[in-house]
């Protein structure tokens, strides 16, 4: 008896690194989700716009951050969050680019479960290293009422190999 | 000489016996409606004629099929159907008659539950009743199954022991919390079959609560004390004067209260399993909170005296607050905590530190939810805003 596994693995065959923090390392997280319906019907409805920042991770140290859009039981948008987003995320998750690190390659050295220590509730609970912003409480319990699927969301980074940018 | 047992017996008329000749005295000659429907059907029945009267569908909404969206046919989209989503202020039928079916040409030969007394929906409506609904349904889960119990490894004595101290108290606090909506959902008429609907996978959610937080601790070392200060908090819960108070009292205070327990649960989980466990968990009690805020500001927006009613609530949370802080006083759970959050006994004072935060955190959390409730209770809160205790 064990628990399901996190992710299925889709590609750890020597394909190109995806950098992070990009687009394109979301977008990875996105296709790995959309591609394991089942687990996501095991784990119920995701209905949420999640931010995803990396606080530092842009240009000359500048915030960087994704929005992901869930419907039902995929990851239906990833896309830049442009200053005129701002109000559409129900939710932003935030920390820097070594906190993301940390936690991304605990994950892969886990296969897809991360450290006790990495997982999105610890390292957010107290507000730091990551924290969870939102303008409406409701809009924040979002992240809580969905934890498990985004946890998941986050550990599909063990199927692919992540470059940082060093 | 008679036999003593004897003697006793007929002293003492079993309970069940009594009931049971009450029972037979109203079917038998209190109510009649019901034999006079019986005498009918078996007179039609002897005649050999048939009534078909239920093909006649005038006064029904029949032929306007509800159509189903991507998820399925959710009640959003049968209630789109016009004659089936109109749910009354008030409701009238105080029977199991189906809101949208032909029902009133019958209405006086009806019986009356008298159980049914939440009658107004200002007293249980909420806007995301329905969403929460689904994505209760959708998002089940099994205690036995899906938490990796043969990963569980012992604990050093003090962390196994915190562990399922803290376990001992989640079990009674989520036996209220299922017993408070079952107490309230029998009294729910066929008007509000959304309410009813979604207690009932909050009633299941909170058996499962239960259900994984006992077995962890009987498969980790053992269940270990119960409390007063605990006891008094969930009597306050299960006693509240009406539904609207006793959700604000149990969803929005006392399970937001659990929900920051659950998160620091995940936090300071020692195993992989206790971190599934609090995970799962914390994603069913958001659910909780969220129908108990929206539940609240649906009652105070549509009172016919919202100051009357803001006035009652705060008097009923000056009394609910300090009720619930009995129990987060006590010992049995603050110190548990207090050591997982610190690593160990030898590190409790840390962990009261870490205590500190979670405080801070909860009540503001609690008061961001009544202020979205639309019940500002930041001036008159009665728990403290910093924590009642002096941190070494």
């Amino acid at each position: 008896m064990t628990a399901a596994p996190a992710v299925v693995p889709l590609r750890r065959d020597g394909a190109a690194a995806v950098a992070f923090p990009s687009l394109a390392w979301f977008r990875h997280l996105a296709d790995v989700m959309n591609a394991n319906r089942a687990r996501q019907e095991q784990l119920g409805y995701v209905d949420c716009v999640a931010q995803f920042t990396v606080t530092d991770g842009g240009l000359e140290g500048t915030p960087f951050a994704v929005q992901v859009t869930f419907e039902e039981f995929e990851a239906l948008d990833v896309c830049v969050a442009r200053p005129a987003d701002d109000g559409r995320a129900d939710f932003t998750l935030e920390g820097s680019l070594a906190t993301w690190r940390a936690m991304i390659e605990s994950i892969a050295a886990g296969g897809g479960r991360p450290d006790l220590e990495q997982t999105l509730n610890r390292l957010s609970h107290f507000g730091t290293p990551m924290r969870v912003v939102a303008d409406d409480p409701l809009r924040r319990d979002l992240f809580f009422r969905y934890n498990q699927s985004l946890q998941e969301f986050v550990n599909a980074a063990a199927t692919f190999t992540t470059r940082f940018g060093d | 000489m008679s036999h003593p047992l004897l003697t006793d017996v007929s002293r003492d008329p079993d309970p069940l016996d009594e009931g049971l000749a009450r029972y037979e005295h109203a079917f038998r000659t209190q109510y009649r409606q019901w034999s006079e429907i019986l005498q009918q059907n078996a007179e039609r029945l002897r005649r050999g004629q048939y009534s078909l009267h239920w093909l006649d569908t005038d006064g029904a909404s029949f032929g306007r099929r509800a159509k189903p969206s991507s998820r399925g046919l959710t009640y959003a989209d049968v209630n789109a159907v016009k004659g089936y989503g109109d749910v009354p202020e008030v409701a009238t039928w105080r029977n199991f008659t189906a809101r949208g079916s032909v029902r009133e040409p019958y209405r006086d030969a009806m019986p009356t539950i008298d159980d049914y007394t939440v009658t107004d929906r200002n007293e249980l409506w909420a806007e995301n009743v329905m969403s929460l609904y689904e994505e209760a349904k959708a998002r089940q889960w099994n205690a036995t199954r899906d938490i990796p119990w043969s990963e569980l490894t012992p604990l050093p004595d003090d962390l196994e022991k915190a562990t399922c101290q803290l376990c001992t108290f989640l079990t009674e606090v989520e036996f209220v919390a299922g017993d408070f909506p079952s107490k309230w959902m029998y009294r729910i008429p066929q008007d509000f079959l959304e309410v009813k609907s979604f207690l009932a996978t909050q009633i299941m959610d909170e058996a499962r609560h239960q259900e994984v937080f006992r077995k962890r601790a009987i498969a980790g070392g053992g269940l270990l004390h119960a409390s007063p200060g605990f006891e008094w908090a969930l009597k306050a819960i299960l006693e509240a004067p009406s539904h609207t108070m006793g959700t604000f009292l149990l969803n929005l205070l006392g399970e937001g209260l659990v929900l920051s327990i659950f998160r620091s649960g995940e936090m300071i989980a020692k195993t992989h399993v206790d971190k599934e466990i609090f995970r799962r968990c914390l994603q069913d009690e958001a659910r909780h909170v969220s129908y108990g805020v929206m539940e609240l500001k649906w009652s105070l927006d549509h009172h016919p005296d919202r100051a009357r009613a803001l006035e009652s609530m705060h008097t009923f949370a000056d009394v609910g607050e300090q009720v619930i802080l009995s129990a987060f006083t006590e010992a049995a759970l603050v110190e548990p905590v207090a050591i997982l959050l610190g690593g160990g006994l030898a590190k409790i004072d840390q962990g009261m530190e870490g205590m500190t935060k979670l405080w801070q955190m909860f009540i503001d959390e609690y008061l961001q939810r009544c202020e979205r409730a639309g019940f500002p209770r930041r001036a008159r809160c009665t728990i403290p805003l910093d924590i009642p205790w002096r941190v070494q």
